[in-house]
């Protein structure tokens, strides 16, 4: 079930206080200096988070479709051998396009 | 006299980072940035906002474009405006094998009556599936402001473990 954007700021508020509680912590490189990062940079993490989140799992779907769609040239080469040998492939390579990256419902 | 390059500012990242600012435009010169073998401690997305008095603009009047090229699949366009940064690359990398290597030139930045626009090339591999990209494009804030550097940072909040970043100007 696809999340809401409150559930993916709690998630990465989560994810992100932990981090910065461990030994590793969280830093910035300012002035070519490693500074543990304050309060207003975790909130902008928070949100930056969140909303990757968000974006990924609503439109992640559309790059991985473009990703993996064979090019113009091919998809053409595929549909003139199916005219010529009466073959549903370039059918058959859209079809396992969609549906190995499925749109979130 | 021809012109330069003048070193304006330089971060170096050996240890985890969350992000990386480069500062100190201050005059209306064009400036470059080149960032080179740069990669996280998880795979993730390199993104960047321009600065206002050293702080990171965070407001949603990013506006950009880009060509995205790859060896193993089809090249594509993307754009989209009133973003809250911009984005530079596909998912990369956690070694120097998937590193990211990126010029990018900085115009209007000191103008205060004017966006500021940055363009930028960036070849890149990365992690999960070895693929190689080259993103070519560019971006601005539309926002009339004096702007006085970059910040980078990453998508999902992971860290640079690596990288080196200059700021330079190009004197004319």
């Amino acid at each position: 079930m696809a999340k809401t954007l409150e559930q993916f700021t709690t998630e990465c508020t989560s994810e992100l206080q932990a981090k910065r509680d461990s030994s590793d912590g969280i830093y910035k490189n300012v002035n070519n200096e490693r500074l543990a990062i304050n309060d207003s940079d975790f909130a902008q993490m928070v949100i930056d988070c969140a909303n990757n989140k968000l974006d990924v799992q609503d439109n992640g779907y559309i790059k991985a479709r473009q990703l993996a769609y064979a090019s113009v040239q091919d998809q053409l080469d595929l549909q003139y051998w199916d005219s010529v040998n009466e073959t549903t492939t370039w059918a058959d390579h859209i079809a396992k396009v969609k549906s190995d990256n499925p749109k979130p419902s | 006299m021809a012109g330069s390059l003048i070193q304006v500012d330089t971060e170096t990242v050996t240890s985890n980072v969350s992000s990386v600012s480069l500062t100190g435009v201050s005059t209306n010169d064009v400036y470059m940035i080149a960032c080179s073998n740069i990669f996280f401690d998880s795979n993730d997305d390199m993104k960047i906002r321009f600065t206002v008095s050293g702080s990171a603009d965070t407001s949603s009047n990013y506006d950009y474009a880009h060509r995205a090229m790859y060896n193993n699949a089809t090249m594509g366009s993307t754009g989209a405006e009133n973003q809250s940064s911009l984005d530079t690359n596909q998912s990369t990398g956690t070694s120097g094998t998937n590193s990211i290597n990126l010029i990018m030139y900085l115009f209007n930045f000191n103008n205060s009556s004017e966006y500021s626009f940055v363009t930028y090339n960036n070849v890149h591999r990365a992690s999960s599936n070895t693929r190689t990209g080259f993103f070519a494009g560019g971006g601005l804030l539309t926002e009339a402001q004096t702007t006085d550097g970059v910040h980078f940072f990453l998508g999902s909040g992971n860290n640079f473990a690596n990288g080196t970043f200059t700021l330079y100007k190009i004197q004319s």
